[in-house]
């Protein structure tokens, strides 16, 4: 098992709670991103949430990405606890959204503009990203891979350590996932402080690329019925379970066990 | 897929434009065949209306309605171009809605109650006129700018916050300039509509002439054939200039055709 040393606070859900038309969407959710340090390693994190459709997952990615503000309580950002703000997190949505009138060069320069990069910084994360011979064309141009790739480029530009992706692993096919599982496992590994947040409802994508999972769903009472409000039931550390960071542990006993558990576990979340 | 000469009989079928020239000359010379056939003798043959399109275009008095016309339209295309999008954009904040929705709701009125009213206030037939065409024009265009503007997705304007940009940044970048593909084909088709009203007002406000009044004196005079040269004109500029709003919109947004199956005529 790899040796890694848990360190400060990155991101802290603090009791947040959402009631939207008079429905409990979220109910006082808990939940906190440590920094992971690997002794000689550049790693960062990938937490993955996971719920089934409809549970409050995307309202609770909109609080995360700072764009709507919970009821009560808060999202803490750093070690010293900066509540969120939208654009202090990238935010990479299900449908990867350019500007639809901009170049993919264009697209980079302008978010680079926000936070006083230049060009050449947007150049060579096309570079990184595999995107060069890219950057006249316009995101109509672009296959739906560099299409995700552009995005998160954009994204990165701008945003501190953060990153949440909605459903990234959403109508891919085999290879196309094992491509996008790679990718964002090397650039997670860039930065020791870069932190995924990933929301999805692949189970078996989210157990490969993760090295935290958050189970959201809602609590049942004695008489088996759902209490409104989704709260994250259940963590689980991958890294103590030793499936992360590796290639291939889709034939391992853990995580075929852990694949188990979490599908018996998700129809009554 | 296969081609065969079939494909221009069948559902979205691709031709070569080589292919869509011949089908184009085809209908044209259908069309010319009825209209030399045509048994009605008050419809002058292509020939006699061609003749007379050669006397109008040496007549001086053509030229200068040409350009009174043309300077009308300008005018009064800058303006409903100019007001509109102003308006469109400015319904980003929540307090000019209402008025905005209440203009367009104009487009239900009759344009005949104005002219009295404006005529007292402007006192100038030229200055009615503009203002005839600009009161009308608005009420359509804004209405379609203006629904441009609801139409845009949330999705969107929350990707230009997550990029750290203030909401004036988020206005411009998505409204105006996201925007501008689609505000180019509204312009056009109601740029089409001002001009096929100029005429009509040329008629109405007899100042400065003008291709409609020129039209009016030849129809009275029942002179046929230069009616409809002066139709033939009416109807190339009216090509010209949306030709020209094709070519700027094509020039400004290179990517707005990009995913379209069929490339916009």
């Amino acid at each position: 098992m790899a040796e890694y040393e848990i360190r400060e606070t990155l991101l802290k859900i603090d009791g947040v709670s959402l009631t939207l038309g008079g429905k409990l969407i979220l109910r006082d959710v808990h939940a906190e991103v440590k920094n992971v340090h690997r002794q000689g390693m550049s790693q960062g994190q990938v937490v993955g949430l996971l719920g089934p459709s409809g549970v409050g997952k995307t309202r609770l990615f909109r609080i995360l990405a700072g764009l709507d503000s919970p009821d009560s309580g808060q999202v803490l950002l750093g070690a010293e606890g900066k509540p969120v703000a939208r654009g202090s997190v990238g935010v990479v949505a299900q449908d990867y959204p350019l500007f639809a009138h901009r170049t993919v060069l264009s697209n980079l320069m302008v978010a680079a503009g926000q936070v006083g990069k230049k060009e050449s910084d947007c150049r060579a994360l096309l570079e990184r990203f595999g995107l060069t011979g890219h950057e006249k064309k316009y995101p109509a141009q672009l296959s739906g891979g560099q299409r995700q790739r552009v995005s998160i480029a954009q994204q990165l530009l701008c945003s501190d350590h953060l990153l949440l992706m909605d459903e990234p692993f959403s109508g891919l096919d085999l290879v196309a996932l094992g491509t996008v599982i790679q990718f964002l496992g090397e650039i997670a590994a860039t930065d020791e402080l870069k932190t995924f947040v990933i929301v999805t409802h692949d189970i078996e994508a989210a157990i490969e690329v993760c090295d935290t999972l958050w189970l959201l769903g809602r609590d049942r009472d004695e008489k088996n019925e759902i209490i409104p409000g989704a709260r994250v039931q259940k963590v689980y550390d991958l890294m103590a379970l030793g499936l992360a960071w590796r290639d291939g542990i889709t034939d391992d006993p853990a995580y075929l066990a852990l694949l188990r558990e979490i599908r018996a576990i998700f129809p009554l979340l | 897929m296969k081609r065969s000469p079939a494909d221009v009989f069948l559902p979205n079928r691709f031709v070569p434009p080589r292919a869509m020239l011949l089908v184009i000359g085809f209908q044209v010379a259908v069309a010319l065949l009825i209209w030399i056939l045509s048994p009605f003798k008050v419809l002058p043959k292509p020939l006699e209306v061609f003749s007379a399109l050669g006397a109008l275009v040496r007549d001086s008095e053509f030229t200068q309605a040409v350009g009174s016309s043309f300077t009308v339209f300008f005018k009064a295309l800058g303006l409903i171009v100019g007001i509109s999008l102003g308006l469109s954009y400015l319904t980003v904040v929540p307090f000019f809605r209402p008025l905005v929705n209440a203009i367009t709701k104009g487009r239900f009125l009759s344009l005949v109650g104005f002219s009295v009213l404006f005529t007292l206030i402007l006192q100038d037939g030229a200055k009615v006129k503009l203002a005839m065409l600009v009161l009308g024009g608005v009420t359509f265009l804004l209405t379609s700018t203006a629904d441009v503007v609801a139409q845009i997705p949330r999705a969107q304007f929350d990707h230009a916050r997550t990029l750290r940009m203030n909401e004036w940044q988020v206005v411009w970048e998505v409204v105006v300039r996201g925007t501008l593909s689609q505000m180019f084909d509204s312009i056009r088709q109601n740029a089409a509509v001002l001009w096929a009203l100029i005429p009509v007002v040329e008629v109405m406000f007899r100042v400065e002439g003008g291709l409609g009044q020129l039209l009016d004196v030849e129809r009275k005079y029942l002179h046929l054939d230069r009616v409809y040269s002066i139709q033939f004109v009416f109807v190339s500029i009216g090509l010209l200039q949306d030709w020209g709003i094709g070519l700027l919109r094509g020039m400004l947004c290179p990517h707005a055709d990009l995913t379209k199956e069929r490339q916009s005529g």
